[in-house]
């Protein structure tokens, strides 16, 4: 049996000293391909869980196993985080200066790709969540169901085998957001990439393959809250 | 792509640093071309002479002070090697001896012999004729034309009565600015008696040079033999006007740094959610730190490139505003390279420390900076 896409084993991470406990003991498994959401209240670790996920953070104790292989003896968090996962935030986080292309074509700087071809790439990211139109418009003019298109655009240009997303529907409003969610679902469906989202929302959750929520720190299935 | 929008973003605070490097660039190039240009006409002045070595009293700090006495000229005129020698005094007169209400800083005086090769090269280009006698004065045309004087007026100078008896045209700019009178009169002026400011010595054998040299400088210590060409290298004060030149250049440097400097911690500082952004897809520390530098980089090469254009402007503007032919330019690709290069440190050590910083920041805190 292959190893799951994420594998997290008793994580901890404590902020301030210790003073603050955000995750409390987190051990779950991720299988490749699975849409995992998780639920629960502001301030319950959902965020601090993925970022410890998405090797954007390091755990106080306890370990995270991206296919196989644990971060903690990765010293290089950088090339895990632009091979291996897409992040999408809930204020979507594109470089206002830049168009939706460019923004796009961002992750792929660390590529060996030609400017061409990720410009290339870029286009057809853009096609796939349905924004060819709007390629050369600068990020700041566009809507916020746009940004968040063109920010999952972004998460998947390097083709990570794992996306992660924070909140996606967060700052829109709700036919926006199912419309974020089926372009999301959609893509993810074509690369057959894992999803894990982070969110609210009860609609997000609806069409996930398995739903926890998260409470002070600790991941429970939804039953048993 | 990222480094031009994002310093096209705020294009009011890059167009002021770069305008801050602009500036010190300028000073750079301004001054340094005015220097070069002064030493450029003085060392032209004295190759243009003909003469293969000049003596000067090395023990005075200014060639007008330089006093070579008779016995040490005779000395160098019997040395075997030496085909002719011609003496000439020198000095600068100050604008209220003249009285004359014109904008001229100084008048340069030149004490010539009559008969004298050094007098009769402006035999050709003269307008009225040479001096013979101890009251005529001859002027250069630009000294001629801010003393409003021609050929048959009067001059006074040095509590004496000059007639004016020709005005002459040259290539060198510091004679077509001065006045040129009897030798014996400018040495008894400056009560220097028989001495000469200047010794200058033509060669049977111009290779000989350095043989007449070594020669004149053992038997008396306390002159120099110098090459005309190498005039200016043997003064000390132009070494100090290099020094000024690049001590006001500096401080204006700083202050273009300065501006690097705080136009790229803003810069950072404005887009720490961004940098977070750039960290969270990949980027590694010093992929930011490579593009704050390029930015850094990116202005002071613009910059640079507009301090040329505000050096050479203002340099000129100076001469062009100046009492003519008191001034000149000299550019060299030498001074264009140091001043590029200069600014290109400039912006890479004004952006070092902005970059530093964005290349320390945690993805995790700068994407929950506000």
């Amino acid at each position: 049996m292959s190893d799951p896409a994420v594998r997290t084993v008793d994580l901890v991470k404590q902020y301030e000293g210790g003073r603050i406990h955000a995750l409390n003991g987190v051990s779950v498994d991720v299988a490749r391909g699975e849409f995992f959401c998780i639920m629960g209240p502001s301030g319950s670790g959902k965020s601090t869980f993925l970022h410890l996920v998405g090797a954007l953070d390091r755990p106080t104790s306890g370990e995270v196993w991206l296919n196989g292989r644990s971060l903690s003896s990765e010293r290089d968090l950088d090339t895990v985080r632009a091979w291996e996962v897409g992040f999408i935030f809930q204020l979507h986080n594109l470089l206002p200066a830049l168009t939706s292309a460019e923004n796009v074509e961002i992750p792929m700087v660390v590529s060996k790709l030609r400017r061409r071809e990720r410009r290339r790439r870029a286009e057809e990211l853009l096609e796939s969540v349905g924004l060819s139109h709007r390629r050369d418009a600068v990020a700041a003019k566009l809507s916020g169901g746009e940004r968040q298109r063109v920010a999952i655009a972004r998460a998947l240009a390097n083709s990570p085998g794992l996306i992660l997303a924070d909140e996606p529907t967060g700052d829109v409003d709700s036919k926006t957001g199912e419309q974020i969610m089926e372009t999301l679902l959609a893509v993810r469906r074509q690369v057959a990439a894992t999803l894990i989202v982070v969110t609210h929302n009860p609609r997000v959750a609806r069409d996930a393959d398995r739903v926890m929520e998260m409470l002070d720190g600790r991941l429970r299935s939804s039953g048993q809250l | 792509m990222l480094i031009l929008k994002n310093l096209l973003r705020r294009k009011v605070r890059s167009a002021l640093s770069l305008m801050g490097i602009a500036i010190g660039i300028g000073a750079i190039v301004s001054f340094n071309a005015l220097g070069q240009g002064f030493r450029h006409a003085l060392d032209a002045h004295m190759r243009e002479t003909g003469a293969q070595l000049l003596i000067i009293n090395k023990t005075v700090q200014d060639p007008a002070f330089s006093r070579v006495l008779k016995e040490e000229q005779d000395f160098v005129r019997s040395l075997p090697a030496v085909k002719n020698v011609s003496v000439g005094t020198f000095s600068i007169a100050a604008p209220r001896g003249l009285k004359v209400k014109t904008f001229m800083p100084a008048l340069l005086v030149y004490g010539r012999t009559p008969g004298d090769p050094l007098l009769e090269k402006f035999r050709a280009n003269i307008r009225g004729r040479l001096i013979e006698g101890e009251d005529e004065i001859m002027l250069g045309t630009v000294a001629a034309e801010n003393l409003k004087l021609e050929p048959g007026e009067t001059l006074e100078l040095f509590r004496r009565t000059f007639r004016v008896v020709g005005v002459y045209e040259s290539s060198i700019s510091f004679e077509r600015i001065g006045a040129i009178l009897c030798n014996v009169v400018l040495q008894k002026e400056l009560q220097m008696g028989d001495a000469a400011s200047i010794v200058f010595v033509y060669l049977k054998d111009t290779a000989a040079w350095e043989r007449v040299k070594q020669t004149v400088e053992s038997a008396y210590p306390n002159l120099a033999a110098i090459r005309s060409e190498e005039f200016t290298l043997f003064y000390d004060q132009f070494e100090y006007i290099d020094w000024y030149v690049w001590i006001i250049s500096l401080v204006s440097l700083m202050i273009g740094g300065l501006g690097v400097l705080n136009t790229m911690l803003m810069n950072v500082s404005e887009r720490t959610r961004e940098i977070g952004t750039l960290r969270a897809v990949g980027w590694s520390r010093g992929r930011v730190l490579g593009l704050i530098l390029s930015e850094g980089t990116m202005l002071s090469i613009a910059g640079g490139l507009a301090g040329l254009g505000v050096g050479w402007a203002a340099a000129e503007g100076f001469i062009r505003s100046a009492p003519r032919d008191f001034f000149a330019t000299r550019y060299s690709p030498e001074l264009f390279a140091v001043a590029m290069i200069v600014a290109l440190v400039l912006g890479l050590v004004g952006a070092l420390y902005p970059a530093w910083q964005a290349s320390r920041l945690s993805p995790i805190e700068a994407l929950k900076y506000e």
